[in-house]
């Protein structure tokens, strides 16, 4: 295992090479006070007061993160996540600077996670290469194979790709769990995943964990329409300008092969990352609730089985490019979580390709035109999400839902189905579920 | 240690930018310390406080900042600061002139022009108090009650005549204000629950709190994102966001760190769920409350009364009757004065006055008293 020294060297080695680029462009939306005080932590690292820095950077994030907390997430200005990110960074090399023990490098790794999940991006992204080193120096967190196990005790780490990394950054990781008296718990930021939308997904818990899962019979449904690897203009012509949905065969096909995602291979390049984990069984109920936990704390707590390996990288579809966007702008969400997983029906602001990667996926569709039928909560909050149970309606209640016309499909591994701006979806995992959305405009 | 006279100030929380907070040393303080004020104590008749900065106003007029802003001025009635702007409110020049509002940039010291100014009208004169005393400590609301400051766009703001503010709060992202019957009314965002009406809705303009109808108030205070107010009887009624225990309600972060006063820490147990629960005294099951939308009647120790509230960012303290004080939530700074750095969910007494009367806190009518840190 690596000592402190090298740690303390890889870390410094990323760090800009002088005290005067060690610094943010601000603009006045920070007051000076605080920039008066990102300079001083700076003084006090370069001048090796590594405790005095850490104690101006404890200020530095404890400030911002309020003003993280201040307004609607969409409107928290980038500067004070960039604050917030830089505060991070600070305090995850002040952490390891002095001892490269487990325990404070894991500590530094929570702290960059905390400033890649809430801050904005820094000096070249650097709290991601600062969290690719810590990780490399701490133990693998993968947990023993059940059955025969081809574990070579020694393995070496495999390094995260980093387009990997942009997916794992994004990773929302769904859990079934029902806790008693759990009121509505906010974290800080709760809108700031998946594209400062907020986006519901809430778990079902089967009556018994090895209940038989209800397939829908959706040959008594009108269906998705399908068509295998359709041209751009064809696409668009026909699905994108008319907002219809579509399954798009084949296209997963001609992504890359490799042969790679799997739990081990998940635990082992961000078994120890933290990532925001849903808890409950409806997002508008009391007992929902988001937490954060590392990956290897959700996948020993609530995934039981191995998921198939897929045969298939992910790419961003070609179709994305018709949108008007860059490619930078497209936002890639990772949904990784247990049988009987469901997202209540709701709709989002931006074109969506939904690309099944592992389980399949029961997803009914409901045309924006048909909103009053689906009786959206009033509430600010809530207004882009259905008060209706899609599988068990209260048709006393909501009447009207009962007419509403749907499609509906099975997504299966390898399949992209399209979901046009504002349309309406409920989804429901048939198995332990891995898919990838694009999202874009 | 310092004298303490009568009418003495204190102070204790963050001070990272040498706020004039005890012996000045270090960026805490954790325990009570006699604040350098200018000049006598017993001349300090308002203090506001910043994140990094002080302000305090004589009654003579003079207006001394400490921390990160450093200056001194005369012809002030009372000052309000906050980190982006720092509002005076000056005599004006002449006769019969009035009053005049002034926002500076707190590291301008005051020399220059200000950012903006406006002149209050001379109706608002009519309204001191009988004996003709400056009505320092009212800021932001502004003399004759008709407009308030905010450090926020819309820096100024008109208040209908018919609410006959009497006092005004700002929280981080509300506004709580106290009318001249007792009646609290908020606006603002509400997604942490601090407008009290039972939802998580913003509310464009000032709303009666229709759960404390009929109980006539004495006081608000209003934190970052909670709120709270004191009953002309002495009880404390709450709302708004607990994360730190700032509602004296039970707090799950703080439990996690084993500090629940409701009992035995939580923690997962054997077969790995969570025990997402605290116990109440009595053994019953209390849940943890993240938010509290609507109002909560406190409980204090019996026969206690509050008579005065003042909340930080995220922490709340309460003078009593009988010159007590009393501080919970977040504690990381020392703010609550406890001589440690711990947050807590339930209020404690605040040992360090227990042999002294305090008599007011933060923004001041009368002598003395003592100033926790307001925002940490």
């Amino acid at each position: 295992m690596a000592g402190a020294g090298t740690l303390r060297e890889a870390l410094r080695a990323l760090l800009p090479p002088t005290k005067e680029e060690l610094t943010l462009q601000l603009g006045e939306t920070v007051e000076r006070s605080v920039v008066r005080l990102l300079r001083e932590a700076v003084e006090l690292f370069c001048g090796g007061r590594g405790d005095e820095c850490l104690q101006a950077s404890e200020a530095i994030l404890d400030y911002s993160w309020e003003k993280l907390n201040t307004g609607p997430w969409r409107d928290v200005h980038r500067d004070w996540r960039r604050v917030y990110a830089f505060g991070c960074l600070l305090k995850a090399v002040c952490l390891c600077e002095e001892t490269g023990d487990a325990g404070a490098v894991a500590a530094a790794l929570r702290v960059c996670d905390m400033g890649l999940l809430m801050g904005a991006a820094i000096l070249g992204d650097i709290l991601t290469k600062v969290a690719a080193v810590l990780q490399a120096h701490l133990p693998s967190g993968k947990r023993p194979a059940p059955g025969p196990a081809q574990e070579q005790p020694h393995e070496k780490r495999r390094n995260l790709r980093p387009q990997d990394s942009n997916l794992l950054r994004s990773l929302s990781w769904e859990v079934v769990g029902k806790f008693r008296h759990s009121p509505s718990e906010d974290i800080a930021g709760t809108e700031w995943q998946r594209g400062n939308v907020a986006h519901p997904s809430c778990i079902f818990l089967p009556k018994a964990r090895h209940d038989h899962v209800r397939i829908p019979d959706v040959r008594s449904e009108r269906t998705v329409p399908r068509l295998r690897c359709p041209s751009l203009q064809h696409f668009r012509k026909h699905f994108l300008v008319p907002g219809r949905p579509v399954i798009l065969e084949g296209v997963a096909d001609q992504w890359p092969c490799m042969k790679k995602w799997s739990l081990e291979y998940i635990q082992d390049v961000a078994g120890c990352r933290t990532v925001p984990v849903e808890v409950g069984s409806r997002y508008t109920d009391e007992e929902w609730s988001q937490t954060l936990m590392t990956v290897n704390e959700f996948i020993s707590k609530y995934i039981r089985d191995e998921i198939p390996e897929l045969k298939r990288d992910i790419s961003i579809p070609d179709y994305c490019c018709l949108g008007d966007g860059d490619e930078e702008e497209i936002t890639i969400n990772a949904w990784f979580g247990p049988q009987g997983t469901v997202s209540p029906l709701h709709q989002d602001p931006q074109q969506n390709f939904l690309a099944q990667v592992t389980g399949r996926k029961y997803i009914r569709l409901y045309s924006p035109q048909e909103s009053e039928a689906l009786y959206p909560h009033d509430t600010h909050l809530l207004h882009n999400t259905s008060q209706v149970d899609v599988e068990n309606p209260d048709l006393e209640k909501f009447p009207k839902f009962a007419e509403a016309p749907f499609l509906s499909c099975i997504l299966c591994p390898g399949e992209i189905l399209f979901i046009p701006v504002k349309y309406w979806h409920y989804v429901r995992a048939l198995d332990l579920s891995f898919s990838v959305s694009f999202w874009w405009s | 240690m310092a004298e303490e006279r009568r009418g003495s100030w204190f102070g204790f929380g963050f001070c990272g930018f040498g706020q004039a907070l005890g012996s000045g040393r270090g960026r805490q303080v954790h325990s009570p310390e006699p604040l350098q004020t200018p000049g006598e104590d017993a001349d300090v008749c308002r203090v506001s406080a910043s994140w990094s900065y002080t302000a305090f106003v004589t009654r003579g007029g003079r207006l001394e900042l400490s921390g990160s802003a450093g200056c001194a001025a005369g012809g002030c009635r009372d000052a309000w600061a906050s980190e982006a702007l720092l509002v005076v409110l000056r005599a004006g020049p002449g006769r019969g002139a009035g009053t005049e509002l002034q926002a500076w940039a707190p590291g301008s010291a005051l020399s220059g022009e200000p950012l903006w100014a406006h002149t209050v009208g001379p109706e608002a004169e009519g309204e001191d108090a009988p004996g003709g005393e400056p009505q320092a400590g009212a800021l932001p609301l502004l003399p004759g009650a008709r407009a308030y400051v905010s450090p926020r766009p819309p820096f100024y703001s008109p208040l209908a005549p018919e609410l006959r503010a009497r006092r005004l709060e700002l929280g981080a992202e509300h506004a709580l204000l106290l009318d001249e019957a007792g009646q609290v009314f908020s606006w603002g965002q509400g997604r942490h629950g601090q407008l009290g009406h039972g939802t998580l809705e913003a509310e464009l303009e000032p709303r009666p709190l229709e759960a404390l109808q009929g109980v006539p108030m004495a006081e608000v205070a209003a934190g970052g994102w909670h709120s709270v107010c004191v009953s002309e009887t002495g009880d404390i009624y709450i709302w708004g966001w607990n994360e730190s225990g700032q509602l004296a309600l039970p707090s799950r972060s703080l439990a996690e760190v084993g500090k629940t006063a409701a009992g035995e820490a939580s923690g997962p147990k054997e077969d790995g769920s969570d025990v997402r629960t605290a116990e109440g005294e009595s053994g019953g099951l209390a849940p943890f409350i993240a938010i509290q939308p609507f109002p909560a009647l406190l409980d204090l120790p019996p026969g206690t009364d509050a008579v005065k509230a003042s909340c930080g960012s995220r922490h709340t303290a309460v003078v009593t009757r009988t010159g007590e004080l009393y501080t919970w939530g977040w504690g990381k700074y020392g703010q609550l004065g406890h001589e440690d750095t711990s947050s807590l969910d339930r209020p404690r007494r605040v040992e360090y006055f227990v042999d002294k009367r305090l008599q007011d806190m933060y923004t001041s009518k009368q002598h003395g008293g003592h100033r926790p840190n307001p925002r940490w």
